[in-house]
């Protein structure tokens, strides 16, 4: 069937109306701060104590807008007649924000955690040097950093609750074995203990 | 209209005939300009002034309707007219320097005759008419009406038919042009048409517009 | 000196809602334009939902320096705006508020013809700018301006002259006191013609073409700054007021209203208008810009046709009523 003429053109106004009627989707922005998604890309916090000085997210950086200063540190010896241990001390981590183009490599290449998007975005400057943020500043983002989210419902477990539980099942079938050949041989149950490790740290 | 000339001195010195005679020196002073300034436009520009000027004449001798006529047709479309076709083909801002005439002695002799005759045959005819500008309006919309449709009514379809014929052959040109053009190459969708019917509208307008409201009265 | 002081207080109103109604439309827009795309528009200046926006926006172009390019015509550059703007206020002065006298500026005998001829003359600013601005970008605004002004002035005509035969006058007082409600259903083709013509006369979206931001700039206007490109808008809006106010004296009846006009027939002319006035902002939103062959199409193969009907309509119930 052929439209009646000129209907497309009451379409166009009935839609433009019908928004009028509508709620707008604008928000007032400074008036009111935006509901952010969790995960939000806004800054990058440093959580100093987890950093190596591995200088991995400097070098993974494409921009090259990352800055550390280390020196090294000598640990004395735990026990008498032992080798001193040497230990990497951060004297300044520093991102160049003008630079940062908000990849995220970094925070992926970070072997021990130590750096995390934070949702803060209004780190506005008016100079452009301002804007290489010290650690301080970027721990002061740390604390804004949110929890992570639940994950969904039907969602696979996380590999570190996997390990461990893993680790925990066959912690608990030893015991229950050697509960059972106690009377058999004693004095052998202490060393299962060593392996219900999980070996990735929790985040802070 | 009274034929008391006696009362009246010439130009005895009212407000209206002191704005009269100003407003047509302001008119007599654009009409030179348009015909002797050499930029184009500056010259349709200066036409606008003297028709306007020719309409505010009207106004002060009560012809209401014919000033707000004058005021639409000419200005409105007639000088929008040749702007339009003067931005369309050469339009420089400055003097043209072929902007000039080589008969200008010619037109002069002509200009001159045909206002000498012209101011001759009005003065003659109205020696001695005088426009009561106090009473009723001679020249409103009502007055122009009936005596259009009652005392100059042959003439005024003549006209008609005049512009008709005008548009007509209009039409009959482009559609030729178009016939002709599409003989020889591949028929083209766009019309040439909508050009010529728009170069003949003020015309068009004019008739049209004119002979509807008056033929109401 | 009781009639110096009535022709001021006349003129002084009309100058007053010369200024005033056109911002209110401005604002209007702004405000309607937004929601209609889901936005809320200004919203701080002046404190309560950005009412002082236009204020603001007028301060701002009074600040801005005022630039005549260097190859321009000055004069005639300078003296477009006003042209523009002018017209405009001559033609509130003769349209009727309310019944009788008081309500008008001025009574013109030939009250359609004068307002017709002297928004015609609108247009010329619009020329004069796009050809003084010495860029081609406004030279094409000029252009499209008057072959928009000549396609689109016709049917306005027609359809006016059908208004004025229905009354059997050209005076707008005139045309009010003789209508007839039933003249609503009658003229209704007239006045859909009378409107959309007068929009395009006006070169309102969807007819903004002379002024065709993404084509052209901002046609004839795109070289002015300051203070003489706020007149150019300033005249935009006071056209949108002027058409509104016109097309309900001829069309709508004015100060008619269901319930009778005693006392209150401004309120009506003034609530027609209103409607109007937001229709033209809704068409605006809701529609694109037409093509140029289209817009010339749309003037000569439709709206030229419908008023010449409109006219042979009108007179066909005009003779057989009498």
């Amino acid at each position: 069937m052929a439209p009646v003429p000129g209907s497309g053109l009451a379409k166009g106004l009935a839609v433009t109306l019908r928004t009028m009627t509508k709620k707008t989707v604008t928000e007032q922005y400074p008036d009111a701060q935006p509901e952010l998604p969790p995960r939000t890309r806004g800054v990058i916090g440093l959580f100093e104590e987890n950093c190596t000085v591995c200088m991995l997210c400097a070098r993974e950086c494409p921009d090259w807008c990352i800055y550390i200063d280390s020196h090294k540190e000598t640990v004395p010896a735990a026990t008498p007649g032992g080798r001193d241990r040497s230990r990497n001390v951060l004297d300044r981590f520093a991102i160049d924000f003008a630079l940062c183009m908000y990849c995220g490599i970094c925070i992926e290449v970070c072997p021990f955690d130590a750096l995390f998007w934070s949702p803060e975005f209004e780190y506005a400057e008016t100079d452009i040097r301002d804007l290489t943020h010290e650690r301080d500043k970027l721990r002061e983002w740390m604390w804004t950093v949110p929890a992570p989210p639940a994950l969904d419902p039907g969602a696979e477990e996380p590999k570190e609750l996997a390990a461990a539980r893993k680790a925990a099942d066959k912690l608990a079938a030893q015991q229950q074995a050697d509960q059972s050949g106690q009377e058999d041989r004693p004095g052998q149950a202490d060393q299962s203990g060593q392996p219900n490790r999980p070996g990735q740290e929790d985040r802070p | 209209m009274t034929l008391a000339a006696a009362s009246h001195g010439f130009l005895s010195p009212t407000g209206v005939e002191i704005a009269f005679l100003l407003v047509g020196l302001v008119t007599f002073g654009a009409a030179v300009v348009t015909v002797t300034t050499r930029q184009l436009v500056h010259a349709a520009l200066w036409l606008v002034v003297a028709l306007g000027g020719l309409a505010v004449e009207y106004l002060l001798l009560t012809a209401e309707f014919i000033a707000w006529v004058q005021v639409l047709i000419y200005v409105g479309a007639v000088v929008v007219l040749i702007l339009f076709g003067l931005m369309l083909t050469r339009a420089p801002i400055g003097r043209s320097p072929d902007a000039d005439s080589g008969n200008r002695w010619a037109a002069l002799t002509v200009a001159v005759a045909s206002a000498a005759a012209l101011v001759w045959v009005v003065v003659d005819a109205f020696r001695t008419t005088w426009i009561d500008l106090d009473g009723p309006a001679a020249g409103s919309t009502a007055v122009t009406g009936a005596s259009l449709f009652q005392n100059w009514v042959l003439p005024f379809e003549a006209l008609s038919v005049l512009l008709l014929a005008a548009l007509v052959g209009a039409i009959v040109l482009s559609r030729k042009a178009k016939a002709a053009r599409a003989g020889e190459a591949p028929p083209a969708k766009t019309s040439p048409t909508g050009a010529s019917s728009s170069g003949t509208s003020p015309s068009g307008a004019s008739s049209s517009g004119t002979s509807q409201t008056g033929g109401v009265r | 000196m009781n009639d110096a002081l009535d022709v001021t207080l006349r003129l002084l109103i009309v100058f007053v809602v010369f200024l005033a109604f056109p911002l209110i439309v401005g604002q209007t827009e702004h405000k309607v334009m937004a929601h209609m795309q889901g936005r809320l528009g200004p919203m701080y200046a002046g404190g309560f939902h950005g009412w002082a926006q236009l204020v603001a926006d007028g301060v701002k172009f009074a600040q801005k320096e005022d630039v005549v390019p260097a190859d321009a015509d000055r004069r005639i550059f300078q003296l477009a705006p006003a042209v523009a703007l002018l017209p405009y206020l001559l033609v509130l002065l003769a349209i009727p508020v309310g019944p009788g006298e008081g309500a008008v500026g001025q009574v013109v005998d030939a009250g359609v013809f004068f307002v017709l001829a002297v928004m015609g003359v609108g247009v010329l600013g619009s020329l004069m700018a796009g050809w003084s601005s010495a860029n081609k970008f406004s030279l094409l605004g000029g252009l499209r301006t008057a072959a928009q002004l000549l396609a689109y002035e016709l049917p306005m005509l027609l359809t006016a002259a059908s208004v004025a035969m229905a009354a059997g006058t050209v005076s707008l007082v005139g045309i009010l006191d003789a209508f007839e409600w039933w003249w609503l259903p009658w003229q209704i083709v007239g006045a859909v013609v009378f409107f959309v013509a007068g929009l395009a006369e006006l070169q309102r979206p969807p007819f903004d073409m002379p002024v065709a931001d993404s084509e052209i700039i901002f046609g004839a206007y795109t070289e002015y700054t300051g203070l003489r490109f706020a007149l150019f808008l300033l005249a935009e809006y006071a056209g949108i007021v002027v058409l509104c106010g016109l097309t309900t004296v001829l069309f709508l009846g004015g100060w008619h209203g269901p319930w009778g006009a005693d006392g209150l027939g401004w309120v009506w002319t003034l609530l027609k208008a209103a409607v109007l006035a937001f229709v033209v902002i809704w068409l605006r939103v809701t529609y694109p810009r037409l093509r140029e062959d289209q817009l010339q199409k749309l003037s000569w193969t439709l709206l030229v046709p419908l008023s010449l009907a409109q006219i042979a309509l009108t007179g066909v119930v005009k003779v057989v009523i009498a």
